[in-house]
């Protein structure tokens, strides 16, 4: 007995030791991430996890700024001598790669003539190759300068090329690729560099020495981005309760998505800071306007009279995010009077109009998922708000790749939906604008429509933009495709050990201008 | 017994060609697409049509099959659609984790269940009995995710004893490897005794009623040797099924257990692949589990003879 309590006191004595030894370690930050990144191929395979992570690796000529502008990044200057049609780019001098070696109009050549190729499936393969934005040439003028020439001038074309899904056209060095010819891994020029991925459990950054950062200030993905941990590790943590008892514990530095129903128990305490921003993401319900019921333009109306949106927007985000039935976001700067209106909550006049359709309280079916919680959450509360103005709505709760598909499809009445940021409105209005003939997924086909949307992708000029887009916001509001509902925030907590993390409009996490304080 | 064990073998050929072709059916009836997850709200018709064409997921099916049936017979179970990592490989990795948990927990269960059977079996009906059942009965009702979260709060968050994510490898410190392991390790460990605590006492009840047992009383025996020596051959049998049937079971996965825990093992994999339908990696998967599973419960009737050795001769 004596043996065995000497054993189980040693083991003890070694967990804790070890244990204790965790606690010990370099300048590390390390960031919670609720699944694993897909490659780091930036702008090929990935998502949203994978862009937060390559985007402290890679960096491209341009990016968004924190309203959602777009900046030079890697290069000094942009120019568009005719109006949006030529591009000339000017690299900054003296940026190198990971590897040491300069960046020069070569590089950018080889990573668009990548992109470009469609064996490599680039995301934005189809914006640079149809459509506004198609790109004709692009060539080489100096060492440091990069011409690229459109099919027609292109008011989108530099926030396309930002596009943070799509890397914002990350520059790498032709050494990322094996003599093969396939992915290796990346040779960026961002802050950090890749150290080392262990797949299913975290992907660790290092800072990178020879970064030369911009002299203006940090601003979303464009400014200084100066590293200025050690070392950034993206940790897997699947479930988010463990992740908020990971931060609770310091085990993690940050947690970039937390529950906005954490949000005032975390604001509480001292060792946790949060920040909130607002972001360009949509949430909404899609209406089927090819369907037999909801066609009717009426129906569609009473439904966006019986939802109380600020009281919906309230209660699922606790105040931290604020109503708005526009596709275009709150922080956006073509989001004006026209676009702040709400429609006033009137269940009586949802009634009168419904009953003008010829609703005579059939069962709608609204599709749902729980994968992500606010999406069901926000189909709950239009079903108990539309109940009270008579229209009866069924909620059906999918698997989210099974309601993918049904929303490809177009295979709903009803569906509560959520979209990810697009930052520029004409992009907002694509999203769900077009003939749903050919592209069953799109939410409003208006021809009319379709033709101001293009002609916003032409022209560069702020004022014609925006009256555009007052007219289409008067057109959306008339045909009612869908019910835009708000902006979901960016909600984060952080250690308050951590100094210079802050939220942005974009709800990713950036964590160069971040440090630890001793 | 080689030709025993041969035999055992050979007939998990077919269940094993019946399993991948039914995992392979099945995962295809089930809506959603794994490209059409890959592009999310981007996804369109046409960069569907062609990123599916890239993968090969526009073949017909049995084509599909067969290429895939070919090449893991040669142990090549194909790429991941999700990373492009290889299945095999990523799959023996993430088993690794699951199965150090797997196997120390059941280990520590069977150790405390069985003695803790047979002891509320000896004292049948006595209040000590009684807190058995009714503890194994609550073990046993627990949901393992709420237990976990429960530990983890405990001792990992409010004590601060042992780390609340990761995992780090044996081989890279024991020390700390222990300490990542505790919290699971223990959660498996309380769901799992209940119900290998009934299945001993159980045994144990009913091998206490035969007549040798009253002929060992009455020579003499010590109530331990009793126990030890008499009944537990062959009690343990039932519970030596059982506790194979637990190992395949959760060898497959303990994906909440791993989710909980923030673990990199095979549950989680599985999980994972199947809400991005990354077919090659969750047809590897259960491939795999079946395989683990079959191979186990070989291994647990293999064993019985140490038991009783009438099986042997049969």
């Amino acid at each position: 007995m004596r043996k065995i309590g000497l054993i189980v006191a040693c083991a003890a004595v070694a967990i804790g030791t070890a244990f204790a030894g965790e606690a010990v370690r370099a300048q590390t930050i390390r960031v919670a991430m609720n699944s694993d990144i897909r490659s780091t191929y930036p702008g090929v395979n990935r998502d949203s996890n994978t862009d937060w992570v390559m985007h402290h690796i890679v960096e491209g000529l341009v990016a968004f700024t924190g309203d959602g502008s777009v900046a030079p990044s890697l290069a000094e200057s942009v120019d568009t001598p005719d109006g949006g049609k030529t591009w000339i780019f000017t690299l900054r001098a003296g940026i190198t790669f990971h590897n040491g070696q300069p960046v020069t109009a070569d590089d950018v050549l080889f990573s668009w003539n990548k992109y470009l190729d469609e064996a490599t499936k680039w995301r934005c393969y189809k914006d640079f190759t149809e459509g506004n934005a198609a790109i004709e040439s692009i060539d080489k003028k100096d060492g440091r300068t990069v011409i690229f020439m459109l099919t027609e001038p292109s008011a989108l074309f530099l926030g396309l090329m930002a596009r943070i899904d799509c890397a914002a056209g990350a520059i790498f060095h032709k050494d990322s690729f094996a003599a093969d010819g396939n992915w290796s891994a990346p040779i960026g020029t961002g802050p950090y560099k890749l150290g080392e991925w262990r797949q299913g459990e975290f992907i660790e950054l290092e800072k990178f020495a020879g970064y030369k950062p911009r002299s203006e200030p940090r601003d979303g993905y464009a400014g200084a981005r100066v590293a200025e941990a050690d070392k950034v590790r993206f940790v897997v943590i699947p479930d988010g309760a463990a992740a908020k008892a990971a931060l609770l514990s310091g085990s993690i530095d940050v947690y970039p998505d937390i529950s906005v129903n954490d949000v005032e128990e975390l604001k509480a305490r001292d060792d946790v800071k949060v920040d909130v921003a607002a972001t360009m993401g949509l949430s909404g319900i899609l209406l089927q306007t090819t369907d037999p019921l909801l066609a009717n333009v009426k129906i569609r109306q009473a439904l966006a009279h019986a939802i109380d949106t600020e009281g919906l927007v309230q209660a699922l985000t606790l105040g931290n995010a604020r109503p708005n039935n526009s596709p275009i976001p709150v922080v956006s700067a073509y989001h004006g009077t026209p676009q702040g209106a709400l429609f006033g909550y009137d269940p009586e006049l949802a009634h009168k109009l419904a009953t003008e359709a010829g609703y005579k309280g059939e069962s709608i079916k609204m599709l749902t998922t729980k994968r992500y919680q606010t999406m069901f959450d926000v189909a709950v509360l239009a079903q108990a708000m539309a109940k009270q103005a008579g229209i009866n709505i069924e909620i059906e709760v999918l698997e989210w790749a099974t309601m993918l598909d049904k929303y490809l499809a177009g295979d709903y009445q009803m569906m509560s939906f959520g979209y990810s940021a697009r930052l520029d409105p004409s992009l907002s209005f694509d999203m769900f604008a077009g003939p749903k003939a050919t592209q069953p997924r799109k939410v409003w086909d208006n021809p009319g429509a379709q033709k101001l949307i293009e002609e916003s992708m032409r022209i560069s000029d702020a004022g014609e933009r925006r009256k555009i887009f007052d007219r289409l916001e008067e057109m959306f509001r008339a045909d009612v495709p869908m019910l835009v509902l708000y902006n979901g925030p960016d909600v984060a907590a952080y250690s308050s050990k951590l100094v210079g993390y802050e939220a942005w409009m974009a709800g990713t996490p950036r964590l160069w201008g971040v440090s630890v304080a001793k | 017994m080689l030709r025993y064990l041969l035999g055992r073998l050979l007939t998990t050929i077919p269940t094993l060609l019946l399993v991948s072709f039914g995992v392979f059916v099945l995962i295809r009836l089930v809506p959603g697409d794994p490209i059409v997850v890959m592009l999310g709200d981007a996804a369109d018709a046409e960069t569907v049509r062609t990123l599916r064409e890239a993968y090969g997921l526009d073949q017909p099916l049995f084509t599909q099959y067969w290429l895939w049936l070919l090449r893991a017979l040669g142990g090549d179970l194909g790429r991941s659609i999700t990373n492009g990592a290889d299945v095999l490989p990523l799959i023996l990795s993430r088993f690794e984790v699951s199965a150090i948990i797997v196997v120390i927990a059941v280990a520590l269960a069977a150790f405390i269940s069985v003695p803790l059977g047979m002891v509320a079996a000896w004292r049948q009906n006595s209040a000590g009995d009684a807190a058995v059942i009714a503890a194994a009965t609550l073990l046993l009702s627990i949901p393992s995710f709420w237990l976990g979260l429960l530990l983890l709060l405990a001792f990992g968050l409010k004590l601060g004893w042992v780390p609340v994510i990761g995992f780090v490898h044996f081989a890279e410190d024991w020390g700390l490897a222990l300490a990542y392991i505790v919290l699971p390790v223990t959660t498996l460990v309380l769901v799992e005794i209940g119900v290998l605590t009934r299945m001993a006492r159980a045994s144990t009840i009913d091998v206490l009623r035969l007549e040798y047992i009253t002929h060992a009383r009455a020579k003499g025996v010590s109530e331990f040797s009793v126990l030890a020596r008499h009944a537990l051959p062959n009690a343990f049998a039932p519970t030596w099924t059982l506790i194979g049937l637990v190992l395949g079971n959760l060898l497959g996965g303990i994906a909440v257990v791993e989710t909980v825990f923030t673990l990199p093992g095979l549950g989680r994999l599985l999980v994972d692949a199947i809400f991005a339908r990354d077919y090659p990696l969750i047809q590897g998967c259960l491939l795999f589990t079946a395989v683990v599973y079959v191979l186990v419960n070989l291994v647990v009737d293999l064993c019985y003879p140490l038991f009783d050795p009438r099986v042997a001769a049969e």
